[in-house]
């Protein structure tokens, strides 16, 4: 039921708002660490943790675009064609040269901007249904990924190896590069004209164009950041990685919209809980590490992953109060006889 | 509208006959009674007879470098042979369906002979079996299709990764006599490939108990995803203070993982795999840094399709078969004792070939780019 509301309940005390995704989120992620301790130790030691966070933040890039375009009541599913285009430009292109690595990279962000502006033209201007026009991107970044790669795998280069893949400080460089995207996104949209109106769009765009608000750009605006977002992730896996496949962004997709819906950000649009979604990339994460260390069968582990995302899905989506209400009402009726 | 059906009619069922002509006309010249062992073609193998053929070779998916660098072997096998005429290639995309149709489009066109690679396992079978029955040199590699040589097709030129499993246990006993601790990485949960080799390094190793797997069993599922493997790994280097080997079925998969271990201050230990000059490269430049990295590798087996190509040119041409159905892939590397080989690494060359190949690096190179 709360997945339809725009509305979203908050604790509104201190002068800083904390939405109740964050608060549930972050309980869980305190529980898992808690648990993970108890039965699993070695999934928190430094090691795994050290082992963890990469992914985390590939994760969080690959979330935080996801609810942009969520905010915006779409859905992205090119997840996997840009996050799979944008590591094959970077390890394919330099084949190994490290000087080749920054032009490289230039062209990975001008192709994500490309695919953003298709589907931004696709959805924000002509209107088209987002799980369409975003599938249908999807195939075509595929066919550019084999066009360029051929389908065939390779090594990216060392420099990307060191600096994705490197630690500064004793922590993965992978998890400032998400911090900065997390910052950048977090400003943007919560302390800028541009981003409050973002917001207000996403909240109701008929309200929005009636205070005369450019609607459509926005919405086609979320699909352009979203894919700079994607863009990085892929540029960072592949230097995690060291050895991508041409599919590896096939893995993202559903963990991508999983840490949107865990945060707390409505599918129908509004809102959107930066801090919560990358929380909820580190619970996911986490979990994967954890029963991976728990050492239960393969099996047993995609049970786990889905059951916690029930379980989050549902925390949001239940009308709790409502079913309290209607078995107890129920009971009594029951009882009367 | 009744001119325009009638037309669209006449139209197809002149397509119908014409497939079904091409059908026919197919099986005639090729048969699997032809067995008019002549005189081999001078100058060429002996597996190569003298009765004129096509060949089809069919690949299942042939998006990645091994494939790429198989699918190039196969076709420089067949270039061996001169009474070899026509020479087809059909890439499945991954797409079972269309996998099954290129078989079928293959024998229509009236090839003589078909070497598949059968990706989709036993759901190839009937295609198989009906292009075997249609009279054309059927035999599948490397993948088992299920079904019986000689009954859904003429034989299947397997890899026999229990061979795989024994060298890799040979090694492990040769270097660890006291025992060891071996971590075992393959592909998806339950794939033959993995239990196969497990098997063979339990026939060397026994059950003494001095050898003991750690993680799941029969091995740890990775999907032979480069970022699973890492999320394993990682995981199972916090969990186990010792890990003596590693033994993974697709090692160039593990560079970006194992320095994990010298991220955690332990010495990458002890790693047995299927070769890939990447992984050669990285020995290389770690193992000063790393005191237990020792290494062996099995060849990766591009070569499985040059007996595969062997066999069906031999049946189809009347050349000598080759003795032999199974492919056994020889140690490649062993940076211990250097026979067959130490450890190769071509730095100026792509990671993704594979030295271990007939074909040269330079050549594998240049299909890659």
């Amino acid at each position: 039921m709360s997945a339809t509301e725009r509305r979203q309940p908050a604790l509104t005390s201190s002068r800083w708002s904390i939405s109740r995704g964050l608060v549930t989120v972050g309980i869980a992620v305190i529980a898992l660490f808690v648990v993970s301790a108890l039965f699993a130790p070695s999934s928190v030691s430094q090691g795994a943790v050290l082992g963890m966070l990469p992914f985390a933040a590939v994760l969080s890039c690959v979330g935080l675009g996801q609810m942009l375009v969520v905010q915006q009541g779409g859905i992205d599913l090119s997840i996997p064609g840009a996050v799979s285009l944008s590591i094959v430009v970077v390890s394919r292109i330099p084949n190994g040269d490290d000087s080749l690595l920054v032009p490289a990279v230039l062209l990975a962000v001008g192709l994500a901007v490309l695919a953003g502006i298709l589907n931004g033209l696709l959805i924000g201007r002509l209107g088209l249904n987002a799980i369409i026009a975003t599938l249908g991107t999807n195939a075509l970044l595929f066919a550019v990924v084999l066009g360029i790669s051929g389908g065939s795998p390779t090594t990216t280069t060392r420099l990307l190896r060191d600096v994705a893949g490197g630690l500064s400080f004793g922590i993965p460089n992978s998890v400032f590069f998400a911090l900065a995207a997390f910052l950048l996104v977090t400003v943007l949209v919560k302390k800028t004209v541009a981003g409050r109106r973002f917001e207000a769009v996403g909240a109701n765009p008929v309200a929005a164009r009636a205070t005369g608000l450019r609607v459509r750009t926005h919405q086609a605006a979320a699909y352009v950041w979203a894919q700079l977002l994607y863009c990085l992730a892929g540029i960072l896996l592949a230097g995690i990685t060291a050895q991508p496949t041409a599919f590896q962004g096939n893995a993202y997709l559903i963990p991508a919209v999983a840490v949107v819906v865990l945060g707390g950000t409505s599918l129908l649009g509004g809102r959107g809980f930066p801090l919560a979604t990358v929380v909820a990339a580190v619970f996911l994460s986490q979990l994967d590490q954890f029963v991976l260390a728990a050492g239960v069968p393969f099996a047993v582990r995609s049970i786990i992953q889905a059951a916690a995302l029930a379980v989050g899905v549902a925390l949001y989506t239940i009308d709790w109060a409502g079913l309290r209400a209607r078995l107890g009402s129920r009971q009594r009726v029951g009882a009367a006889a | 509208m009744a001119i325009r059906k009638r037309i669209a009619l006449t139209a197809a069922s002149i397509g119908v006959l014409a497939l079904a002509l091409t059908a026919c006309s197919s099986g005639a010249p090729s048969s699997n009674d032809t067995v008019t062992t002549g005189a081999p073609v001078a100058g060429a193998p002996d597996w190569c007879g003298p009765n004129e053929i096509t060949l089809g070779l069919l690949d299942g998916f042939g998006g990645n470098s091994w494939r790429k660098v198989t699918t190039a072997a196969g076709a420089d096998e067949v270039a061996k042979c001169p009474s070899v005429t026509g020479y087809e290639y059909a890439d499945g995309q991954g797409d079972t369906q269309k996998s099954i149709a290129d078989i079928q489009g293959m024998v229509a066109k009236g090839v003589n002979a078909l070497v598949v690679f059968p990706d989709a396992g036993e759901a190839m079978l009937p295609a198989l079996r009906s292009a075997y029955q249609a009279g054309v040199v059927t035999v599948p590699y490397r993948v088992n299709p299920g079904g019986e040589d000689g009954v859904d097709y003429d034989a299947w030129i397997g890899a026999d990764f229990t061979t795989d499993g024994e060298n890799w246990g040979t090694w492990i006993k040769t270097n660890f006599p006291d025992g060891a601790k071996i971590l075992f990485l393959s592909g998806p949960k339950g794939n033959s490939q993995g239990e196969d080799e497990l098997d063979g390094m339990n026939s060397v190793l026994g059950d003494g108990g001095e050898y003991e797997f750690i993680g799941e069993t029969p091995f740890e599922p990775t999907n032979w995803d480069p970022a699973v493997t890492q999320q394993v790994l990682t995981s199972a280097i916090a969990k186990n203070p010792e890990i003596d080997v590693i033994v993974s079925d697709f090692g160039p998969s593990l560079v970006g993982a194992l320095p994990e271990f010298t991220k955690s201050g332990r010495s990458i230990p002890a790693l047995v795999a299927s070769d890939g000059n990447v992984l050669g490269c990285f020995w290389k430049d770690n193992q000063e840094a790393n005191p237990d990295f020792k290494m062996m590798t099995v060849a990766t087996g591009n070569d499985n399709v040059r007996l595969a190509v062997q066999y069906a040119v031999a049946k189809a041409t009347g050349g000598v078969l080759p003795d032999t159905t199974t492919f056994d892939a020889p140690v490649f590397e062993d940076s211990v004792s250097g026979t067959p080989n130490p450890v190769e690494c071509e730095a100026d060359l792509p990671g993704d070939i594979f030295l271990s190949a007939e074909m040269s690096p330079q050549d594998q190179a240049d299909l890659l780019k």
